[in-house]
């Protein structure tokens, strides 16, 4: 197992230029939403001597002051957030088939071969997502239930500390299944792309199985691991960098962020060397029901 | 206070009222059984022919004043979006037979008055007329039987499992002040006025529950049924308060103080340990600073009490010589709530307890002259800039979080307003709080920071057990302080005016600015100009600070009462900065990023705020990425 998961990271490490445009992205879309924010901002703050409150330290009134300020129009700036979210993701969408090609074949892709393929599964790629839509929403008013549950302990049960404790708990768990859930689209994902197979939801039903019985969901868990360790790292560092730091403070967050796009990658990466090592017979699939029971669970 | 019921010392207040009150408290349906004796001694000069009494749990019911407010305006617990009913927070005051000794039983003439509102289904006041007028300096008593439903603690009174914090439980007479009787109904946004006097309270209730109440514990029986009943006296106090809980964890210490030494009594959650030392060292600190800013406490006791956990709608809240904190069991060491909440408390020992102003209609006299002096002892105990948090990532001092609380409702309402009569509670929070906070601390600009705190110091000193009214305060504080300050108090208590001074413009030209000769530093002559603009609508001498590139700085001086005003200087250097309110001292300007301008652009802020905006952006955009 461990193999594999070096053996993923190793198809991250090498196809590198994959997390660094998708960085790129990130940041510039990030950087694109703040731009009306960081005009104002500039218009408030550039010459005003209340702004060392923001520099020196970090004034909590001084910020909030800021916040409420009408020029700022916080609400319709966050809808700009939303939108390049959303742009964000259709990028990464567009870019998928692209992505699991360079992985399933380890091999690099010029740009027009990386295009092609983006394109040739972009449709397949967004239904996938749609779809994805179900279980994650699923698990998202789950753990809202849980969590005004929680919240209830907290005040009435005569345990003080239950209701975290169900809450953080329950937490963990939707974790681990939102993680499972991935693991699910992301073997759809590279089954669909490694047989450009078009029955997407038979072949999204077929990888719910492998979910389970590729012994990939350990791997994931690793790599999740890994994803938080570097987040909780990353931000503890951040924490005790002076104020003054801003340069040093958004260098630690980006290696953050960057961090986190590799993980992701990595996971995609795990899932299509899972899928591309298997003979396409050991892939459940509608055709192979048979196969799937049997050969499906060893790992390569 | 004295040590037994007994034992009575010299009075400090006119002792208008002596109640005696014995009760049985049911634990399980959380309900009190009570006898309630009021010696009324008529003080007023006034013959009395009616007297007015509170019934405050009768506002927890779906049709009262008080319940329809919270929902329409809010209460300090929830707001108006998140206000609703749930039948666990009906609370009552049942008043089973009201006599009047030597007249007789006088139950049935009891009518329930709604003189602010005219609800007829709220019950919170009712009227009882003696059969004989009580003269000038003649006494009536009252014998009342009464059931106190508590509620599920709601709005600072109720219970929680086996926790209670019984405030505002039993049948009290209103205050006789100005020729008129001052008894309104239980709104949202008010709190309470009483007489000062005696109490002597025995309650029973289950054995070896921790008891904590106002005064000092006079007795202490079991009764070998399972029950005991404790005793309490309390004098020259206008309120009575107590709690229980088996749970509770007694912690006690004492403080020496310029004038007696105090006895502290903590009542803790066991999960709330933790706090403890924060809610002691607090205390304490606050105490001190009271002692020797403002004057001595004379009562013998404070006691705190820790409400239990999802019982924070009891935290928080101020009765005489008894005060309820606030803090979980996670509580973050940078996060002051805790001893914020137990300075603000004792506080009120002080502007509430002994200054006993109409809290339902002058607000701002408690809980704003309390949240000013707040600022002060939270400023000396834990740093100007750090007393409200002090992590790491972000701090907080109390200016700040006033005013972020007050800027945006800066103009609804006046100080001056009825409680009742805000916009709406967040208004009411806003204004009686912090905008009065932020009076004061502007007024130290004004005539200085001593002089306010002596000020305050010969306000207490003139009015400790009495009942001022907004006047009474202008009053001793124009003469303590030897000012007229008659036209600040015009606009920061009875008007709704908003300070907001700003840079309206700012630079250097050459005073040959048609010249071709090159600039030569030091010699060339410029045109340095500032306008300042009064943008609000508050007129406040201003002080204008400019700073030059040959490192010098004048001080300039404006009276701001016209909309701008120009500055000039003709000087052999160039205007580098400028900056109105350079002490930093007038906390009521609600934009402080317009006071000042600088030549040169410092865009470190706005980089670093600018860059957390991209990189929330850009975790939103990974969070999202979970679909691809």
């Amino acid at each position: 197992m461990n193999g594999s998961v070096r053996s993923s990271a190793g198809l991250v490490w090498h196809h590198q230029r994959l997390v660094w445009w998708i960085f790129a992205v990130n940041l510039v879309l990030g950087w694109l939403s703040s731009l009306p924010a960081r005009m104002s901002l500039s218009a408030v703050l550039d010459h005003s001597l209340e702004s060392s409150k923001l520099v020196t330290g970090f004034d909590g009134g001084a910020f909030v002051m800021l916040m409420q300020r009408p020029e700022l129009r916080v609400r319709s700036l966050a809808s700009g957030v939303v939108g390049t979210s959303l742009i964000f993701l259709v990028y990464l969408l567009f870019i998928d088939g692209g992505v699991f090609t360079v992985y399933l074949e380890d091999r690099e892709l010029n740009g027009t071969e990386f295009f092609q393929d983006a394109a040739l599964f972009f449709w397949r790629m967004l239904r996938l997502a749609l779809y994805s839509i179900v279980p994650f929403g699923m698990l998202v008013a789950a753990d809202n239930d849980i969590a005004g549950y929680a919240r209830r302990l907290s005040t009435d049960a005569p345990q003080e500390r239950l209701g975290l404790i169900v809450n953080v708990g329950s937490k963990l768990i939707v974790l681990l299944l939102a993680l499972l859930v991935r693991l699910w689209f992301d073997l759809a994902q590279a089954q669909v792309v490694r047989d450009d197979e078009r029955d997407v939801f038979g072949t999204l039903l077929h990888s719910f199985k492998l979910a389970f019985t590729s012994g990939l969901y350990v791997k994931y868990l690793g790599i999740g691991s890994f994803a938080a360790v570097t987040f909780a790292a990353g931000v503890g560092m951040w924490v005790y960098l002076p104020h003054p730091a801003t340069g040093a403070s958004f260098v630690v967050l980006e290696l953050v962020t960057i961090a986190q796009i590799a993980s992701r990658l990595w996971l995609k990466a795990a899932s299509a060397r899972w899928v591309g090592l298997q003979t396409p017979d050991a892939l459940p699939a509608p055709w192979n029901e048979t196969a799937t029971e049997t050969k499906s669970t060893t790992p390569p | 206070m004295a040590a037994s019921g007994a034992a009575q010392s010299a009075p400090l207040s006119d002792r208008v009222v002596a109640y005696r009150i014995e009760g049985v408290y049911n634990a399980k349906t959380h309900a009190l059984d009570a006898t309630e004796i009021l010696t009324y001694t008529n003080k007023t000069g006034t013959t009395l022919d009616r007297f007015p009494f509170h019934l405050y749990l009768n506002a927890f019911q779906p049709k009262s004043t008080w319940e329809t407010e919270a929902k329409r305006i809010g209460q300090r617990d929830t707001t108006e979006e998140s206000a609703r009913w749930e039948d666990k927070h009906y609370g009552s005051n049942e008043v089973k037979s009201l006599e009047i000794v030597g007249a007789g039983d006088v139950t049935k003439q009891m009518k329930f008055v709604s003189p602010d509102d005219g609800n007829v289904d709220d019950r919170t006041v009712f009227e009882i007329v003696p059969p004989k007028p009580v003269k000038p300096g003649e006494s009536i008593q009252f014998k009342i039987h009464f059931v106190a439903k508590f509620p599920e603690v709601v709005a600072r009174s109720g219970y929680k499992r086996d926790f209670l914090m019984a405030g505002q439980w039993f049948p009290k007479v209103g205050v006789f002040l100005n020729g008129a009787w001052n008894c309104h109904q239980y709104h949202a946004t008010t709190e309470f006025f009483a007489d000062f006097g005696t109490f002597d309270v025995k309650l029973t209730l289950p054995a070896k529950w921790n008891v904590g109440a106002s005064g000092v514990q006079t007795g202490a029986r079991d009764n070998g049924d399972g029950t005991q009943t404790v005793s309490f006296h309390a004098e020259d106090v206008h309120d009575f308060a107590w709690t229980t809980d088996p749970a509770t964890i007694v912690v006690e210490d004492s403080i020496k103080l310029s004038s007696r030494t105090v006895k502290i009594r903590m009542l803790m959650q066991p999960a709330h340990m933790a706090s403890a030392p924060r809610y002691m060292a607090a205390l304490k600190g606050a105490m001190r600073k009271f002692d020797e800013w403002i004057g001595p406490y004379p009562y013998p006791q404070i006691t705190v009490v820790d409400p239990a956990h999802g019982a924070s709608a009891a935290g928080g809240m101020e009765y005489p010589t008894l005060i309820t904190a606030d803090t979980s069991w996670w509580m973050p060491k940078s996060v002051l709530i805790p001893e914020l909440t137990v300075e603000h408390e004792f506080g009120h020992q002080y502007w509430y307890g002994m200054v006993a102003t109409n809290e339902f209609e002058d607000a701002w006299m408690d809980e704003g002259i309390n949240s000013y002096v707040q600022v002060k002892v939270m400023d000396a105990l834990y740093g100007k800039t750090t007393s409200y948090v002090n992590s790491r990532l972000y701090t907080l001092g109390q200016r700040g979080a006033y005013l972020t609380d007050y800027a945006p409702v800066a103009d609804l309402d006046p100080l001056s307003r009825k409680g009742w009569l805000f916009v709406d509670d967040g208004s009411y929070d806003a204004i009686s709080y912090s905008k009065s906070a932020l009076m004061m601390v502007t007024l130290e600009s004004l005539i200085g920071e001593k002089t306010v705190m002596h000020g305050l110091h010969e306000y207490f000193e003139r009015y400790k057990f009495k009942h001022p009214n907004p006047a009474d305060f202008t009053a001793a504080m124009n003469e303590a302080v030897g000012q007229n300050l008659d036209w600040y108090w015009k606009q920061s208590i009875y008007g709704t005016e908003t300070l907001d001074d700003c840079i309206l413009k700012a630079g250097s030209e050459r005073v040959d600015w048609y010249s071709k000769a090159p600039e030569e530093k030091g010699v060339t002559v410029y045109h340095n100009e500032v306008i300042v603009q009064r943008k609000g609508t508050f007129e406040l001498p201003v002080v204008l600070e400019a700073k030059f590139d040959d490192g010098s700085t004048v001080r300039e001086h404006w009276d701001g009462k016209d909309r701008w005003h120009r500055f000039v200087w003709d000087r052999k250097a160039k205007l580098v900065s400028a900056e109105v309110d350079p002490e930093h001292g007038y906390w009521l300007d609600r934009d402080r990023y317009n006071n000042s301008w600088t030549e040169k652009a410092d865009r470190r802020a706005s980089g670093k705020v600018a860059g957390y905006w991209t990189l929330l952006t850009q975790w939103l955009e990974q969070a999202l990425s979970w679909l691809a």
